[in-house]
């Protein structure tokens, strides 16, 4: 492990190499007039009190606690390169976008989540929303689905359809997409772990295979994501890390050969920054993850072009409006050296750091809920501002309920005001070439980079996630948040800052569940278990558990299982008879 | 505050609710204010009233943000009244609930009930409080 290099020591080296090359932007003598009368100006000019407090970090929520002065100069960027650092969208190092023509030239894509109760609930609100402008539809799955239990286990029990839709086999599978045509619409299913995506996605596959549409014919996304499985949620069993991360590049392996248009794995950021992590943390461990995938995947013999095709980022807006903005720009800059220098890819598509975002749930208050939909709108805008391929924005009453139908369409159509309503669209990067804007983005790129080596330091993606360091970082970072917020230091407006003297919860609008969706979902299941021929279910079963056991990749037993209408939970079960199970260490 | 004992917390992610960050800051919240934390991860009723009653706790809280508060939060009190210990501790439940539920969790017999925003100093005195008047403590 000593002997390999980091990620940072190969980008220092490539830096060092083109050191000669560099041409920088502003002219010695120009810079040597305004560092003069800069001073000057700092001297006579700005006040006493000004110049001591220069620096000034602000207290956002999931900030990244990055300095900032009180104005940027071309001093600040002095050694800029512009074709090096900055360049045209669509050009290396793509600091600008990964599009020549960016959103001229196709829009960033409204996706909302939708899922709640059975998949009769959710397919209504596919419908509902693809009739309203969304362009892709993101599936979100209830807890039991997430964590891999049959909806009439005793583990799913009083969960069942909440949070999401309630899916057990392929038959949900049928009844969720009816009427949707899934050969045209991309869809996204939020199956958030390598597990989970080899079971539910296993359903997907074999769904479209009734339906008689080939598997090259599909759109789409699974998450796929070890962070998911082993770091972000609280589960009462987790499988050992070190198999999910192995599972992780099979799926990528199996559907880069077989789902040829499908993304195969979308790093989530997201659902760890909203744990309780920095904008910064957020990307650096997305990073870390993705270059061990990587490494282990051209260690199996594939040309990094080839898998680099279908790679995605899932990242979280929030409140410090130009890290935001910035993040994107020094995430882009920051993969595109990666792909280059470390992977040596050849592929511009291989270059693109793609993202979906999300406006950050933590961010919202259950105070005067209406606040929560500007929250969400300059979330979006500095998403849009950063570059964003598609994106979702959470509804101002998440933090009473999954959104009611009312509030996911303010969602939709805060992004329509974006795209058609502000202007903001017609121009590429518009924030590039700002003196602060280019600072900002260069020092976020620095501070991922620092994060990723000191993790690689550690020994990498699966290391860390072992010793429970990951873990720990984040419920420090959460309760560090939580005192800033408590003590006045993070200011929340109608929360802790002009808070109304009497607050009173107010009357909106609920979100009401469906009713007995576990009754109606045991029910199907019941009559799946008499109907189907029970051996041969036995019999994929055991040859899941035997194929795990030598280690090959598990979603083509997936699939063979969910032929024969294994239940997703038969499936979690054959695993951990496998693998066995695992447990994060105490992390607080 | 003089206590001779310190108030004793188990605290357990209801069911198979995913997420975690809640929990645990509360955890971290009432470590800070001198208690004793026993945090077991998820869990359903039943594992979590044995734990407690092994334990010796004097403070039961549970976190979900997935819509289970009704369902196993009213079979979690039902238990605990089954086993004897509903009048001798505290219940409590954190997370993220519709209005329409707060009543019903009240009913069921939660005497705490927190959401989103909710602060230490709230959690804490309550705590502090409803050990006092309920436990005699």
């Amino acid at each position: 492990m000593s002997e390999e290099k980091t990620t940072k020591q190969i980008l220092q080296e490539a830096e060092e190499k083109r050191k000669a090359e560099r041409v920088p932007l502003y002219n010695p003598e120009a810079l040597k007039q305004i560092k003069e009368k800069f001073d000057q100006w700092y001297n006579t000019k700005l006040r006493e009190e000004d110049r001591k407090n220069w620096f000034v970090t602000p207290q956002t929520i999931l900030g990244s606690e990055i300095p900032r002065g009180l104005l940027y100069t071309p001093l600040d960027v002095a050694d800029l390169d512009y074709m090096q650092d900055i360049g045209f969208s669509g050009d290396e190092p793509y600091t600008r976008g990964i599009h020549p023509n960016m959103y001229r030239g196709r829009l960033f894509t409204v996706r909302q989540l939708a899922g709640f109760g059975g998949p009769e609930d959710t397919n209504e609100r596919i419908k509902f929303l693809l009739a309203h402008g969304a362009t892709g539809i993101n599936i979100v799955f209830d807890l039991p689905t997430i964590q891999m239990y049959d909806s009439d286990d005793p583990m799913a029990r009083g969960q069942v359809g909440w949070c999401g839709v309630a899916m057990d086999t392929v038959k949900d599978w049928e009844i969720l997409f009816d009427g949707i045509p899934i050969d045209k619409i991309s869809v996204s299913l939020v199956t958030h772990y390598p597990t989970n995506t080899a079971i539910l996605f296993a359903m997907y596959l074999v769904m479209a295979e009734r339906r008689g549409i080939p598997w090259d014919k599909l759109i789409g996304t699974v998450q796929n994501d070890i962070i998911m499985e082993e770091v972000v949620r609280s589960g009462a069993e987790y499988l050992p890390p070190k198999w999910v991360f192995k599972n992780q590049c099979d799926n990528i392996e199996f559907i880069r050969k077989n789902v040829p248009r499908w993304n195969f794995i979308t790093y989530n950021g997201y659902n760890l920054r909203e744990a309780g992590t920095s904008g910064v943390t957020e990307m650096a461990v997305a990073f870390t993850n993705a270059i061990d995938t990587l490494k282990e995947l051209t260690g199996r013999g594939h040309d990094v072009d080839w898998i680099c095709e279908r790679l995605a980022f899932f990242w979280d807006p929030s409140m410090d409006f130009f890290e935001e903005v910035c993040r994107l720009r020094a995430a882009r800059r920051l993969w595109y050296k990666i792909m280059k220098h470390q992977f040596n890819a050849k592929s511009p598509r291989s270059m693109w750091m793609r993202c979906h975002v999300q406006t950050s749930g933590i961010s919202l208050t259950r105070e005067e809920p209406l606040n929560n939909i500007v929250r969400a709108a300059y979330e979006a805008l500095a998403a849009v501002l950063g570059g964003a391929q598609s994106m979702h924005v959470d509804s101002y009453d998440e933090a009473y309920s999954v959104p009611t139908e009312a509030a996911a369409l303010v969602s939709v159509r805060t992004q329509q005001i974006i795209q058609a309503e502000t202007g903001v669209t017609e121009v590429v990067d518009p924030l590039g070439g700002s003196f602060y804007v280019e600072w900002l983005t260069n020092e976020i790129e620095g501070r991922i980079l620092d994060e990723i080596d000191e993790m690689q330091r550690l020994g990498g993606i699966v290391k860390v996630i072992e010793t429970g360091w990951i873990h720990k970082k984040i419920a420090d970072y959460a309760y560090k948040e939580q005192r800033k917020i408590e003590e006045g230091i993070i200011k929340i407006a109608g929360l802790n800052y002009f808070r109304a003297a009497d607050v009173k919860l107010p009357e909106i609008d609920v979100f009401r569940y469906p009713e007995g969706v576990e009754e109606r979902q045991r029910k199907k299941l019941q009559k799946i278990r008499e109907e189907r021929d029970n051996k041969e279910v036995q019999a994929r079963l055991d040859e899941l558990t035997r194929a795990a056991r030598r280690g090959e990749p598990i979603i083509e037993y997936c699939i063979e299982c969910a032929r024969a209408m294994c239940t997703e939970g038969e499936m979690f079960k054959a695993l951990k008879e496998a693998w066995g199970t695992w447990r994060p260490p105490a992390y607080w | 505050m003089s206590e001779e004992k310190r108030i004793k917390v188990l605290l357990a992610k209801l069911g198979v609710e995913v997420h975690w960050r809640g929990v645990i800051t509360v955890a971290g919240m009432l470590r800070d204010a001198g208690m004793e934390v026993v945090y077991i991860g998820n869990a359903f009723p039943p594992e979590i009233i044995e734990t407690a009653i092994q334990e010796g706790v004097d403070v039961i809280g549970v976190s979900t943000l997935g819509g289970n508060h009704l369902t196993l939060g009213g079979e979690l009190l039902e238990l605990a009244k089954q086993k004897g210990v509903k009048d001798s501790m505290v219940f409590v439940i954190g997370g993220v609930f519709p209005p329409y539920d707060i009543p019903k969790l009240k009913d069921v017999g939660f005497d705490g009930i927190f959401g989103p925003g909710a602060t230490q100093e709230e959690i804490v005195g309550f705590i502090k409080d409803a050990v006092s008047k309920k436990l005699g403590k």
